[in-house]
């Protein structure tokens, strides 16, 4: 059975199509990628299956379960995390303290077990802490963890963004250009990494990257989008071959006039 | 940043964690800090019933200034209710002391409590809007409440109110300056200490989270509306229970003093008090109530200049927010880094500015 499923996914912003029956289906441990020029919807599709857009129509079924009426924190619940395209985290907060509100969904104490230092809060902070320093270790973020996302780099705020969503646990994760705006070095640092994640929590990836190098080498399968669309389908080959996906990059005026 | 997935080893070193995180170190330093405000809460010994009345009141606007710290420091909601739940919790009070004759340690809980079905039904209805138009809404319950709560004669006492009498507990009677003043500080040092133990928590950082980026939150996890609704909640039982301080403070509760616009104007008080004290860390509405407490004694023994406090207020306020955001708590780190690096001259800094302050003051009031 897939982890991922999406039926017909259609969405329209003011009469543009930005998703137009998209069906896709990701199987457990699979990394798939997903391609298509700006504007192709390829966000669009990651909102909706996360929960942060609702689709006009289609379902979104994760390991079973239909989730598009789910809010985003209960997909979060059920298993999904998502990166957004451009870096979100928390500003006045240190990289230790991001990576802390990371564990919200592991811990389970109340505010008054906080106020009064009860036991079950003890129990919550040992093991919110004991995760946090695992996770420093297995992204490499221990130097700057005491820095504010302000003082890093932008790669490693990318890596910190990371390292927040793996600390959910998902049994799947949508990762949204994360090689975009980071350097050459790490860009090549990223692609091992993500298959070393894959291979040692087995959650499934989904990939949206216009560095076409990391998207072809790490992806077992690719879906290239255009125009809100699913052109193309298959193995890294056989996508980066389709007559249609070397024209969607062609630079063809755009559709905007159709709606 | 290679690839460090392939190390899953954790290596057992002793770590240094930031301040929502409770370790060793941090325990000691919280431990020092208590230490530090027990030290300032003897301040007022030389100045006998006088003192210790103002004591009492800094430490009760302490405790209403912590309700802000949760729902606006921690959670960054703008609420002007704060003073209208102290209202509640102090009407409560009345109820139940002077009304029913229960003893002031049954009523204090209470009043909290009594809280919670309003701040819930408001929290539900307003915690989704954002900024200016929660700021608004909150001003529409609070008047709202006023006009209906306030004015229900068989709760409040009708427009006389209640007298509040001052607790005993065994032989220990509280009605004297000092006993009432001690458990006072006794009291808000407890809540500090409560409400610095939320932030290092599963539902503080949620808070703390959803202030600084809602998406992010989200995307972690985070039932953001959920979070929300209980800082308001909490807030609430937070005033609450300062106010059952307050009706004893004040020795009488009149409903007239939480209606508007005394009670929207006493909230935004509450929140300059908190800004200028340290708005996100619970020390914060400590200090900022000292400051404010011992200002207004200043100008009120300066008659010429008291007209001008409001102005001199807001002054202070603006110079806080465009210098010192983090507030009075940031000041006093910055000191104590001061002090740390250059002793002698951070203490000739801490001396003179001291100097200079009670130097004005004094001036202040002769010159009325
Ligand atoms: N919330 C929104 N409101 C209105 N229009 C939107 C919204 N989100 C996306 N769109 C539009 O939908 C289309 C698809 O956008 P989307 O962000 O999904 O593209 P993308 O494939 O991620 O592009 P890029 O590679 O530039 O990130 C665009 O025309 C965009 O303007
Ligand atoms: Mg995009």
């Amino acid at each position: 059975m897939s982890i991922l499923e999406t039926k017909d996914l259609s969405i329209t912003f003011g009469g543009i199509s930005a998703l137009d029956e998209v069906s896709i289906n990701v199987e457990p441990g699979e990394i798939v990628g997903i391609l298509g020029p700006n504007g192709a919807g390829k966000t669009t599709l990651f909102n909706v299956i996360s929960g942060f857009l609702k689709s006009d129509q289609g379902k979104v079924i994760l390991d079973g379960e239909e989730i598009q009426n789910l809010f985003p924190y209960e997909r979060v619940a059920a298993g999904l995390a998502r990166t957004f395209q451009h870096v979100k985290l928390f500003r006045n907060l240190t990289v230790y303290e991001n990576l802390l509100v990371a564990q919200h969904r592991h811990l389970s104490s109340g505010s008054f077990a906080a106020m009064l230092r009860l036991p079950s809060w003890r129990k919550d902070e040992k093991l919110a802490k004991d995760l946090v320093e695992k996770m420093l270790d297995t992204i490499n973020l221990r130097p700057w963890k005491d820095a504010r996302p302000s003082e890093l780099s932008y790669g490693t705020t990318r890596f910190l963004e990371l390292a927040s969503v793996l600390s959910l646990k998902p049994k799947i994760l949508l990762l949204d250009e994360p090689a975009s705006g980071i350097q050459q070095r790490e860009v090549e640092a990223l692609g091992p990494m993500l298959k070393g994640i894959r291979d040692e929590t087995g959650c499934a990836i989904v990939l949206i990257e216009h560095d076409m190098g990391l998207l072809f080498s790490v992806s077992e399968r690719v879906y290239a989008l255009d125009f809100g669309r699913l052109i193309a389908e298959g193995t890294p080959d056989e996508v980066a071959n389709d007559d249609r996906v070397l024209e969607s990059y062609l630079g063809r005026t755009r559709r905007d006039s159709v709606a | 940043m290679s690839t460090a997935v392939e190390t899953p080893e954790v290596p057992e070193q002793v770590i240094e964690a930031p301040s929502t995180v409770a370790t060793k170190k941090n325990r000691r330093n919280q431990i020092i800090a208590l230490g530090a405000l027990a030290a300032l809460g003897a301040v007022p010994i030389p100045f006998g019933d006088y003192g210790f009345f103002i004591g009492q009141y800094a430490a009760v606007y302490a405790m209403l200034g912590l309700s802000v710290t949760i729902v606006t420091g921690y959670a960054g909601l703008i609420s002007l209710m704060p003073y209208t739940f102290a209202g509640l919790g102090a009407v409560m009070t009345g109820l139940i002391m002077t009304g029913w004759g229960w003893p002031f340690w049954l009523a204090a809980p209470m009043a909290a409590l009594a809280t919670l079905p309003v701040s819930l039904v408001v929290g539900m209805a307003s915690v989704r809007l954002k900024t200016l138009y929660l700021a608004i809404a909150t001003l529409t319950f609070s008047t709202a409440l006023g006009e209906t709560f306030f004015r229900w004669d068989l709760v409040t006492g009708g427009r006389i109110g209640w007298t509040v009498a001052s607790p005993q507990l065994g032989p220990i009677d509280f009605g004297t300056d000092l006993n009432f003043y001690l458990l006072c500080l006794l009291v808000v040092l407890g809540l500090v200490w409560m409400t610095e133990g939320l932030r290092t928590s599963r539902l503080g950082r949620a808070m703390l989270a959803v202030r600084d980026n809602e998406l992010e939150a989200q995307a972690l996890g985070i039932n953001v509306y959920k979070t929300k609704l209980a800082a308001f909640v909490l807030s609430g039982m937070m005033a609450g229970f300062g106010g059952a301080f307050l009706a004893v403070l004040l020795g009488n509760v009149s409903p007239g003093g939480y209606q508007s616009p005394v009670a929207e104007v006493t909230s935004i008080l509450l929140v300059s008090l908190v800004v200028i004290g340290g708005i996100d860390r619970a020390w914060g509405a400590f200090f900022g109530a000292i400051s404010l407490v011992v200002q207004s004694q200043v100008f009120q023994g300066a008659r010429f200049f008291f007209p001008f406090f409001g102005m001199y207020s807001a002054f202070f306020l603006i110079l806080f927010l465009l210098f010192r955001p983090g507030g009075l708590v940031q000041v006093s780190k910055i000191t104590t880094e001061l002090v740390k690096r250059r002793p002698v001259f951070g203490l000739a800094v801490v001396l003179v500015t001291v100097a200079l302050n009670l130097g004005i003051a004094y001036i202040f009031i002769r010159a009325s």
